[in-house]
């Protein structure tokens, strides 16, 4: 499956960006858009946490053939975003990585165990301020 | 009846801190959990709250081996924001400097598998050679780890004796054709401890993300300089080494490859290298906007998402290097391995610690 057909394949807009394709994702059907880019061939990149304002703006990346295409989603304080692990183990240490840095929670796992920090250290390092608090 | 080894997180089988325990049943690996974190630098916090000219020097420090590479990311995102001009001179310069540190990091990480291999006169020749590329890193750069190259819109030194730089490519190139493919390809010794040893399957790869030598050799065909070119990749003619086995010894012949493939890249930049300026100025700052960059290190993909609001601090800077995508599929390498082949199969992902954790 070419990135074109892949994209169609999943649906909704998707927009042109100098590195490559970006489509708001609702997190309702993140699940399956994750299946549907592993069943098109794509491989997982990286997940991307970044605050904007009150909202946190995730974006999951995937390369097919050299392309990028990227599922982006806003999530408002306290909401748990559904865990893509058991459809691609790659996105393991991505997740836990996300809850260490910006106490992102994950639904549908076993459990969320720091992946940096120390077990017992409070999650959301990168939320701390300029003094380091 | 199991038993769990705990392996680090200081340990001599370990080059950097980094803990494995392992379940075995007798001498056979049946499982095994990671646990990273212990060079946890918060690199992504500073370079949030350092400006961007100061963020460059910092994100050259996220790895000792490609320390190139992540600078050199880093500029290409801001250039990309600011649709900034590199002029050609600059970008073959980076190109060459990507190539020299590909090799020496690959003529490294021969020598640790020979010296995990137990073949102590063949890691010599490994490193002997990578001397050579350090000799000419540093006699363009001034340095041998740090290369303080780039900077945003160029590079801040020229190649003054292109002629030096290839003669010392011909000599390493030369060194690696005629003793290290055919040591490491027809001796038994090598062959026993790597042929069919800590297999990832291509399944596997795909499944935890694999990048680089490791997923080339997992049967895999992807590099980002051939396919989403940057720099002038695209006008340079090299091959991509795949190999089908996913074991230690598909890892050896990639990289050594690999080697030969960046040799010749070289000699295309100092064959095309064009005359002119090597920046387009001082830029402290770039106007709001956000992006994507991905390059191709010696280790595989290393990605960057760098947000900028137009001040002179960016504000979100993200690093996923290679060996972060890579370290988990030691976990399915080494099951159903011998427990004394852990090191070398460890090993063959040429893992990088410390640049995992940023």
């Amino acid at each position: 499956m070419n990135t074109q057909d892949l994209r169609e394949h999943l649906g909704g807009t998707w927009t042109a960006r100098p590195d490559g394709w970006w489509r708001p994702m609702e997190l309702d059907r993140l699940r399956s858009a994750a299946a549907g880019l592993k069943t098109g061939g794509a491989r997982f990149v990286a997940l991307t946490v970044r605050p904007d304002g009150a909202l946190m703006r995730l974006a999951w990346h995937w390369d097919l053939a050299g392309t990028l295409l990227s599922l982006e989603a806003g999530l408002t304080p306290g909401a748990e975003i559904p865990s893509l692990v058991d459809i691609w183990p790659g996105v393991d240490w991505a997740e836990r990585e996300a809850r260490d840095y910006y106490a992102v929670a994950f639904s549908g796992r076993n459990d969320t165990p720091p992946l940096m920090l120390r077990e017992g250290d409070a999650p959301g390092v990168l939320l701390r301020g300029k003094d380091g608090q | 009846m199991s038993y769990r080894i705990p392996i680090g997180p200081y340990h001599i089988a370990l080059d950097e801190p980094y803990k494995i325990e392992v379940e075995c049943e007798g001498e056979t690996v049946i499982g095994a959990s990671l646990k990273v974190g212990y060079n946890f630098r918060g690199i992504e916090w500073l370079a949030e709250r350092k400006n961007i000219t100061r963020s460059i020097a910092l994100m050259e420090r996220v790895c000792g081996i490609c320390s190139n590479v992540h600078s050199m990311t880093f500029c290409l995102a801001l250039e990309r924001i600011g649709a900034i001009e590199v002029p050609p001179r600059a970008q073959h310069i980076r190109v060459l400097m990507a190539e020299l540190e590909r090799l020496h990091s690959h003529l490294l990480w021969a020598g640790v598998a020979a010296e995990l291999i137990g073949f102590q006169t063949l890691f010599m020749t490994c490193f002997n050679l990578r001397e050579r590329v350090m000799d000419l890193l540093e006699a363009i750069s001034g340095n041998r780890v740090n290369y303080s190259m780039n900077r945003i819109g160029g590079v801040n030194r020229d190649v003054q004796d292109p002629q030096a730089v290839r003669e010392g490519v011909r000599a390493v190139r030369d060194g690696v054709a005629t003793s290290l493919i055919p040591i490491f390809t027809t001796d038994r010794g090598v062959a026993g401890r790597c042929r069919g040893v800590g297999v990832l399957t291509r399944e596997d790869a795909l499944a935890y993300g694999a990048v680089g030598p490791v997923a080339r050799a997992s049967g895999i065909d992807q590099d980002l300089r051939r396919d989403a070119p940057y720099l002038v990749y695209d006008q340079l003619e090299f091959a991509v080494p795949v190999q089908p086995g996913g074991s230690v010894y598909d890892r050896i012949v990639v990289r050594a490859l690999e080697i030969l493939e960046s040799c010749g890249i070289i000699e295309q930049v100092l064959d095309r290298l064009p005359e002119g300026p090597l920046h387009g100025g001082d830029v402290y700052t770039v106007p709001p906007g956000e992006t994507v960059m991905r390059i191709e290190a010696p280790r595989g993909e290393v990605f960057y998402f760098v947000a900028s609001d137009g001040t002179d601090t960016a504000s979100r800077v993200k690093v996923r290097t290679p060996t972060f995508a890579n370290i988990p599929t030691v976990v399915p390498m080494i099951r159903g391995s011998v427990l004394a082949d852990i090191p070398l199969i460890q090993g063959s992902l040429d893992p990088c610690y410390s640049c995992t954790d940023r």
